[in-house]
């Protein structure tokens, strides 16, 4: 009798496996506060583990392709061109064939040393540390937009490090796959976010890649001043991205179809994602300047230090002097007695020059009480005489009643020198 | 009757390849598959392992030894993505089961058939991709149903070509 097991073994077997996998899948899931599945973006050991063997068996036939530059556009003509010269003539296929290939891998090496060249040069430029890659290969999945660079921890790569290219974002370092490999997560994948903000209206958004591998910014109230073309830049505010980077050009805006007053802002990428070859990884955020900014720097801070130490050897020696120095206020000694008491006027006051020969007009030699006069010309005389200053002896308030203090006037202005007589004493 | 005709044809008509074909073929088909979609872009409507899985599947005609290889197939595909590892690995598990039980029964041979048998297969492999992501596992997952029928298609045009390409490294008596 043919047992359970031989009978349905194939589907057992089935079962198994696919019982296997759909654990392993439920161990990777997780449910976040909002009660919404999502992938935990950080790979566990055995899952990380398993990327790594993948990786491994991946990358050197990749890299080997890569580095003997037989791509596969090139695969495809020489087998065209044989098959069509072929037919022609045996010698003469040799020779074109030769010379194409020649041709081809010359333009090949001619245009990776112009883009590199334009990479260095953006790479010397630019103000983060970089460190130029190549991209080798990809996830081989149009729903997973992550692909490999040959460049790992031993070269600072990290992990959410920055990878962009001259022409703007690329995406960010997912995982680091040992000394010499790195996974990048395009900006174009749909899990993939940036902080971005249009050039000119400066609308801030979230940047994202939607199911056709565009991209797209979301979070966004309708604006009718964002128009096609316009500049879309890295925002800064994601710790991953420097602000500034070029991200593309509006391409056009549409309704949000799960938010009404929301609108999607679709996106056309300045970096060319679907064909990336060298890229650049921003291992770090640290300003780096030349050789000639570093002095530049290093001589203002000098200056700098210099400046600060006089300061404070200024403010060192009136500290010592204000020591040493009497105090300003003696409590002992009456006011008028104190050693700073300043009895001048701030004020300088003009004198007018003395009267060569004094007649009823010059200040102080008024005429007689004339009660209408006086009560005019009072308060001028009054303010005259401080100032004149010439005799001050010979001013005689008690014989002046005509001069009295109208209502609502001020009071005369006492002249400073009388201030440090004794009151009423004409010394 | 069936299935002893079935069994009788599994057992005369099992085709068999060189070791280095089992371990190679597969590799060059993820290798190619991570490759090429960085030199063709968008352009990159195929999947290479499903194919492979297919095809081995179809020609050995069992059903275990089709699960086993559409399961590595799978899982190392989803080793390369970011996503979860095991999306795919079911997906060419059930594809890699359902081709060789099949294979039992018709005419691996005939063009036509393969082509058909490519295309459903794709098509199947996508659905249960589509399900396993959003039903099974409920992530936020988008999908556009025409990117399937594209690689449905691509997927039987490269097997039209590298079928009889693999059928010549088969072990003949």
């Amino acid at each position: 009798m043919e047992s359970f097991f031989d009978r349905y073994r194939n589907l057992i077997v089935l079962l198994a496996i696919l019982l296997v996998q759909i654990m392993g899948l439920a161990v990777q899931v997780r449910r976040t506060s909002e009660g919404r599945s999502t992938l935990d973006p950080r790979d566990s050991s055995g899952v990380r583990l398993i990327r790594l063997w993948a990786n491994a068996l991946v990358s050197p036939p990749e890299r080997i392709i890569h580095s003997t530059g037989l791509g596969a556009g090139h695969l495809w003509q020489n087998y065209l061109d044989l098959r069509h010269v072929r037919q022609q003539n045996q010698e003469l296929q040799k020779t074109i064939d030769r010379l194409r290939l020649e041709q081809a891998s010359l333009l090949e090496d001619a245009r990776q040393g112009q883009r590199l060249q334009a990479l260095n040069k953006f790479q010397e430029k630019y103000i983060y540390k970089t460190v130029a890659a190549q991209a080798i290969g990809s996830s081989g999945s149009e729903l997973s937009h992550v692909f490999y660079i040959d460049k790992g921890s031993d070269d600072g790569v990290a992990r959410d490090n920055a990878v962009i290219t001259p022409d703007g974002i690329v995406g960010k370092v997912r995982e680091v796959l040992g000394g010499h490999s790195a996974q990048v997560l395009a900006v174009n994948d749909q899990t993939s976010g940036a902080g971005v903000i249009l050039e000119t209206t400066r609308i801030r958004g979230i940047l994202r890649g939607n199911a056709f591998g565009q991209l797209e910014i979301v979070d966004i109230l309708a604006d009718k001043r964002i128009q096609k073309g316009e500049v879309v830049l890295t925002a800064g505010g994601d710790q991953i991205f420097p602000r500034g980077l070029p991200v593309g050009t509006v391409d056009k805006v549409v309704p949000d179809p799960e938010r009404d007053s929301f609108i999607v802002v679709m996106i056309t990428p300045a970096a060319h994602l679907d064909r990336l070859d060298e890229v650049l990884v921003v291992t770090s955020t640290e300003p780096r300047f030349s050789t000639e900014q570093q002095q530049d720097i290093a001589t203002s801070e000098e200056v700098k230090g210099s400046e600060a130490a006089a300061i404070k050897e200024q403010q060192k020696a009136s500290q010592i002097m204000a020591e040493r120095l009497p105090g300003l206020i003696d409590p002992k000694l009456p006011p008028d007695q104190q050693p700073l008491y300043d009895n001048s006027n701030p004020i300088p006051v003009a004198h007018p020059p003395q009267a060569l020969h004094p007649d009823r007009f010059t200040p102080g030699n008024a005429p007689g009480p004339v009660p209408d006069a006086a009560s005019e010309t009072a308060p001028d005389a009054n303010a005259a005489q401080p100032d004149s200053g010439a005799k001050p002896t010979e001013q005689k308030p008690a014989s002046k009643p005509s001069t009295p203090k109208q209502p609502g006037q001020s009071a005369p202005r006492v002249q400073p020198q009388s201030q440090k007589n004794p009151p009423g004493g004409t010394n | 009757m069936p299935l002893l005709g079935a069994d009788l044809r599994r057992n005369t008509e099992i085709r068999r390849y060189p070791i280095l074909a089992y371990a190679l073929v597969p590799l060059a088909a993820l290798v190619l598959q991570a490759w090429l979609p960085r030199v063709l872009g968008s352009w990159a409507w195929f999947d290479l392992p499903l194919v492979v899985t297919v095809y081995f599947a179809l020609d050995r005609r069992s059903p275990i030894q089709g699960t086993l290889m559409g399961a590595a197939m799978g899982l190392f595909e989803d080793a390369l993505s970011h996503h979860a590892i095991g999306v795919n690995g079911i997906a060419k598990t059930v594809v890699g089961f359902l081709a060789a039980s099949i294979g039992v029964r018709i005419d691996v041979e005939n063009h036509t058939i393969r082509l058909v048998m490519n295309f459903l297969l794709t098509l199947l492999s996508s659905g249960i991709v589509v399900f396993v992501s959003r039903f099974l596992l409920g992530l936020d997952y988008e999908w556009q149903w025409y990117t399937a029928i594209f690689s449905a298609i691509g997927n039987s045009l490269i097997a039209l070509v590298l079928f009889p390409l693999l059928d010549r490294l088969e072990i003949r008596d």
